[in-house]
Order: structure tokens, then C-alpha cells, then sequence
């Protein structure tokens, strides 16, 4: 009986053609021409070398611009994960009515357009924003605060952006756990942070990282936010390459610094990926 | 033909087919691609120019593909032979640009009914100027009880904190800072004075926007109360009840031309001849003058009445005397190099 069961890992791959295809053509295609747009030392074309990539890695003004993107990505993350925890795990603790509520409340964001959700955070960080009006109110502050164009002002713009990217992973992860193991921990003596800490957060450590992951990605990224909160006196790697292949035309250096920034990327998403194997031996240990 | 499943699902999906891609159905020329500039260019566009296109071009079909001047480089760029776009419309960089990189054909300019009656500055034969761009001080009236004569009133020490300029992306910013260079000893090759007088209004800075659109939310926002700003967007800013003024500076307001270009191995040679025709025309200028659009109008034949009257200029001989045109030509060989300092100076 069992060997007529048809192996399910050797399903034809003539069925993942068309979509091979439209990777080849749509994905992998622009991706080659965009490394060979980047070998080009000059903006006319014709000459090929490592020019654009010693002018980038060779500048500690671009090396910079790099540092602060990759930079951003993680203070985004751990903000977005300090908060975005205890949402989950509000959510997994909560009787049915209030998760639908907290799932609305995650979700909503994912529904506005992202340039709309930024224009709020620019009327509340504003002079005459929320936050400023409130201190004021209170009395704490006489001048108003600038938050707006600063650092901590997109950190925050993009953890509140980002967030359901953070809390979805990590509703999913913590719905998994068998709420029996909780019960255990407690029969066995521990305490709940006790039982948090050695069951708990193990066991949802698939979640966490790939929460991270896409939060990340998504920050580093998010040209929109960054310029709209950051201004124009803050330069990250989007905006970089978007003035360099738009204003100023000079693509081999756009396409060049795209590939950089590609490949740093890619390896803060293999150490991501490294650390999910991690915590995958260590939930089962 | 018999009615079965399969039948019934054939012509649905023909039928779908070819409402979803017409030229399937209809094998005709596309129609006529202009490439405008997004927000009130484009409305103002559809209302005032498109209508005259039509009655000027026997209803000929025509579509609006608003974008930045770079976007349609890039765009007219990938399909040289075949351009997506027809017409296109550039601020002066980006236009010595598209010349320079052969995508734009000579205007007929002894074909042109409307050409010899623009100002001098406007006649450009590549592709002539049938509007302007007008930069002068823009504040609030509510926070800056005397109005700002001169952009040095930008130093001011009571403006610490409340003002405003852009990053050299856009036009708006690198004609700002070759205006500051000029003030202070320099030129369109001798940027450094501007560097040096930005160094030392940077403890006046609230903020350096991304775009000159940002600036119109930073004085929504009250972020800001003065800033070097664009005539055409204050107006828009104040129909919508925010308080902001705009001011000629004594030094003169700064312009820019916007040209029109015909784009080279367009389809639509004839139709796009045909639309800058309407653009320079007496009529769409005089009615582009009028609120709520105030596109000051480059054809001597227009009388400058209004809103325009008031703030501007009475008559084409006073654009000529407050305006100032940059060189453009000079400014691109160097802009690149002047964006990566600003990237790297101003900084917080």
C-alpha cells in the first residue's frame, strides 16, 4: 500500500514553468542588466570596469550613507519589536472579541496608503503638532521641540509603519505554542516570567525572526517615509539612488551603489537567517 | 455555432481580451502622448490647454502622462526609436539635458504662427518656453509682521529656527543657490559663496525639504515662516486659506523657463506641433493668466492683467527688467558636483 502512494516532493516541475518564466523575465533579467549597467565607468556607456565601485567603496561619505540605512534598519526593528511583542501577546491572551479588535487595530495601518500614514506622523511630530501642543499644554516645554527631520522622529514614523510586518509573524508563532506548556511550566514550580522567558519566548523565536526580517527590509527601504520625515538634510541609501539615477542621470553609479546596498542586505538577511536556525535548534532542544 | 460551455468561455474571453488590450481590436495610431508636470500643471493642463489641442486639432485624442522633467529623460531614454511620449516639458536643466542627449527635434519655428511674438528669452528654437517659473521670498504673514525685501533678510537673526530651503534635487533649490553664489561675488561657475552663505544661515534652518512640494507642508505645518518658494505653489497654499505671502526680492525674482519639446521619432509630428502651437497660443496664455492657474504668460500679444499685475510684473518689459535667467548651461556642468557637497555639508 505504502508504495503506491505518490511521492509529494516529486510533483512535475513542468507545473513551476510559467512561473520560472516570469522570474527569468521580470526578475533575474533587469537584475543582470542592472550589474552590467554597474561595470560601466562612464555615463555614456562603452568602457567597462570597477570605477563606480571604488568610487563608492573608496568614499567614506557614501560608506556612511550605507552605515546610517543599515543603522536605521536595526534601531527600527528593536523599537518595533519592544512594542510589537507585547501586542501579540496581548493579542494571544485575550477572550475572542478583543482579538478581532487587536487584529483590526494591527491590520489597519496595512490598509492606508503609506504616504498617507506618514502624513499623520508629520502632523503629530510637527512644531504645531500633537505631541508638542500636548507638552506645551502641560506646561513642560516653552519652545516647541523639533522632532520632525530628525532621527528619532523617522525611527518612530517607521516602527509605527512597519508594525504589522513585526506583530503578524509573531501572533502566528505564539498561536502555535500548545497553552498546555504554560500550564506545565507553572504545575513544575516556575513563576510567568520565569515560565516567559524559558518557554514562551523560546518557542516564538521562529516569529520573532522573521518578524525582524521584514521589518527591516521594509525600513531600510522605505523611501517615502525616510524623506518625508527625515528631509532633505538626511540622505539614506534610497534617496541616494534615486538622485543619482534621476537628477543627476548618472546611472552605472546609481545602478552600482543599488547593487551594494543589495548585497549588504543580503547579508544582514543571511545573519537573520542564520540566527532563525538558531533559534529553530533551540526551541526543539 | 453551437452553444457549449467551451464556446460560451472562447468568446468571453476574446471579448475580454479585447477590452483589455484595444489596439488588439483597433489598429490605429496611438494618440497623442504629453508629458506634463504633476499636481497644478496638470490640472491646469486639462483644463485650459487640452480643450484648445482639441479645437485646434479636429478633436484629435490626446492623454496627459504627468511626471517629473528626469522621469521623462529616462522614459523617452529607453525607447529612443520608439518614444511612449510625444511632447515633453522641461525645467532648463533637464531640457540642456534631453538636447544634449539628442531627444528632442528642432521646433518648426517658420512654421509657427504664434513663436516670433514671444519675449526673446522664451524663443528657444529646440523647443520654445510657453510658460514661466517664478522664485521669489514666500513667508507667513501672521509670524513676520514686515515683509522680506531681500533674500539677505533670510539671515535675519529673528528668524532663527523658521526657515526653509530645498536640497539641490530640484530646480527650485540649485537656482537658489546660484542666486546666493551671484549675491555674494560668485556665478554660475563660482558656487562657493553659496556654500559659505548657507553655512552660516544653518543655525536659521527649521528644515531643508526633499522637494519643493515639502515646502508647502512645512508652512501648512507651521514648521517654517520663510522660504525661498515657488510663485505658482504659494498661490495654491494660500486658495487653501494658509497664510503665506510672496514677495519679489530687490535683488529680482529668479526664473525659470519651462520649455516644450517636441520628441524626436514621435509618431505624432504633426499633432504635437499642433499642441505647442495651442500652448503658445494669445488665448490659452491670457486664459492661464487668470485665477485660479497665474502661469505668467511668455507671448508679448498677452496683456498682464490681475493677480499677476499686482505681485509680478505690469508689463513684459518689467519681466525683463525684475526676472533673472540663469545659465543653466554653465550650472549642469557642474551640478552634480555641487549636490554631492551639499550631501556632504549640509548635514545635521
Amino acid at each position: 500500500m505504502a508504495a503506491t502512494l505518490r511521492d509529494v516532493t516529486t510533483y512535475d516541475l513542468k507545473l513551476a514553468a510559467p512561473l520560472a518564466a516570469g522570474f527569468v523575465l521580470f526578475f533575474v533579467t533587469p537584475l543582470v542588466i542592472l550589474l552590467a549597467l554597474s561595470f560601466q565607468t562612464d555615463q555614456q556607456g562603452g568602457h567597462y570596469g570597477l570605477t563606480q565601485y571604488v568610487n563608492f567603496l573608496g568614499d567614506s561619505f557614501s560608506l556612511g550613507v550605507l552605515g546610517s540605512t543599515l543603522w536605521l534598519g536595526v534601531k527600527v526593528t528593536v523599537l518595533t519589536l519592544l512594542l510589537g511583542y507585547p501586542v501579540a501577546w496581548l493579542h494571544q491572551r485575550s477572550p475572542g472579541w478583543a482579538r478581532g479588535l487587536i487584529m483590526l487595530l494591527v491590520l489597519l495601518p496595512l490598509l492606508t496608503s503609506v504616504v498617507v500614514r506618514t502624513f499623520a506622523w508629520v502632523v503629530i511630530l510637527g512644531r504645531q503638532g500633537i505631541v508638542n501642543a500636548t507638552l506645551a499644554w502641560l506646561g513642560l516645554i516653552d519652545t516647541p521641540l523639533k522632532l520632525l527631520y530628525t532621527d528619532g522622529g523617522v525611527v518612530v514614523a517607521l516602527a509605527q509603519v512597519q508594525m504589522p510586518l513585526m506583530v503578524l509573524p509573531i501572533i502566528t508563532a505564539l498561536s502555535r505554542i500548545d497553552p498546555n506548556l504554560a500550564d506545565a511550566s507553572s504545575v513544575l514550580g516556575a513563576g510567568h516570567w520565569r515560565t516567559f522567558r524559558k518557554v514562551i519566548l523560546p518557542l516564538s523565536l521562529p516569529g520573532i525572526v522573521a518578524g525582524c526580517l521584514l521589518t527591516y527590509a521594509a525600513a531600510i527601504t522605505a523611501f517615502i517615509t525616510q524623506s518625508l520625515i527625515g528631509g532633505g538634510q538626511m540622505l539614506f541609501m534610497p534617496m541616494y539612488i534615486y538622485q543619482q539615477a534621476s537628477t543627476l542621470q548618472n546611472w552605472p553609479f546609481a545602478a552600482a551603489i543599488s547593487i551594494v546596498f543589495l548585497v549588504s542586505v543580503l547579508v544582514v538577511v543571511s545573519i537573520f537567517n542564520a540566527l532563525g536556525r538558531l533559534s529553530r535548534g533551540y526551541a526543539n532542544a | 455555432m453551437l452553444l457549449t460551455r467551451r464556446n460560451l468561455m472562447q468568446t468571453a474571453l476574446t471579448l475580454g481580451a479585447m477590452h483589455a488590450f484595444p489596439g488588439l481590436t483597433w489598429a490605429q495610431a496611438r494618440p497623442l502622448v504629453f508629458a506634463t508636470f504633476t499636481g497644478s500643471w496638470e490640472e491646469a493642463h486639462k483644463a485650459v490647454l487640452v480643450p484648445a489641442f482639441r479645437k485646434a486639432a479636429d478633436n484629435a485624442n490626446i492623454v496627459l502622462d504627468p511626471m517629473l522633467s528626469v522621469d521623462q529623460i529616462a522614459k523617452v531614454n529607453a525607447a529612443k526609436s520608439n518614444p511612449p511620449i510625444d511632447v515633453m516639458l522641461h525645467d532648463p536643466g533637464p531640457a540642456l539635458q534631453a538636447i544634449a542627449q539628442d531627444l528632442v527635434e528642432p521646433y518648426p519655428v517658420e512654421k509657427s504662427a504664434y513663436y516670433k511674438d514671444l519675449i526673446p528669452a522664451a524663443q528657444v528654437p529646440m523647443g520654445p518656453s510657453p510658460f514661466f517659473q517664478v522664485v521669489g521670498i514666500t513667508y507667513n504673514p501672521e509670524t513676520v509682521k514686515t515683509p522680506p525685501t531681500s533674500w539677505a533678510d533670510l539671515w535675519k537673526p529673528e528668524f532663527k529656527g523658521r526657515v526653509g530651503i530645498t536640497n539641490l534635487n530640484s530646480t527650485l533649490g540649485t537656482g537658489f543657490m546660484v542666486e546666493l553664489a551671484k549675491m555674494h561675488g560668485g556665478s554660475e561657475a563660482n558656487i562657493d559663496p553659496a556654500f559659505k552663505a548657507i553655512e552660516a544661515l544653518r543655525p536659521s534652518l527649521a528644515a531643508v525639504a526633499a522637494n519643493p512640494g515639502q515646502l508647502a507642508t512645512l508652512f501648512q505645518q507651521g514648521q517654517i515662516d520663510i522660504s525661498p518658494g515657488n510663485f505658482n505653489a504659494i498661490q495654491i497654499l494660500k486658495a487653501r486659506g494658509v497664510p503665506v505671502e510672496f514677495v519679489i526680492p530687490k535683488e529680482g525674482a529668479i526664473a525659470f523657463k519651462t520649455t516644450i519639446h517636441i520628441v524626436k521619432n514621435s509618431p505624432n509630428k504633426e499633432l504635437a506641433f499642433k499642441l505647442i502651437e495651442a500652448a503658445l497660443s494669445p488665448e490659452v496664455q491670457a486664459t492661464l493668466m487668470e485665477e485660479p492657474y497665474l502661469i505668467v504668460p511668455t507671448n508679448t500679444k498677452v496683456a498682464i492683467k490681475g493677480e499677476l499685475a499686482k505681485t509680478l510684473a505690469k508689463d513684459h518689459a518689467e519681466i525683463a527688467k525684475k526676472f533673472v535667467f540663469q545659465d543653466w548651461a554653465k550650472i549642469n556642468e557642474q551640478r552634480a558636483a555641487w549636490i554631492e557637497r551639499f550631501n556632504r555639508e549640509i548635514r545635521v
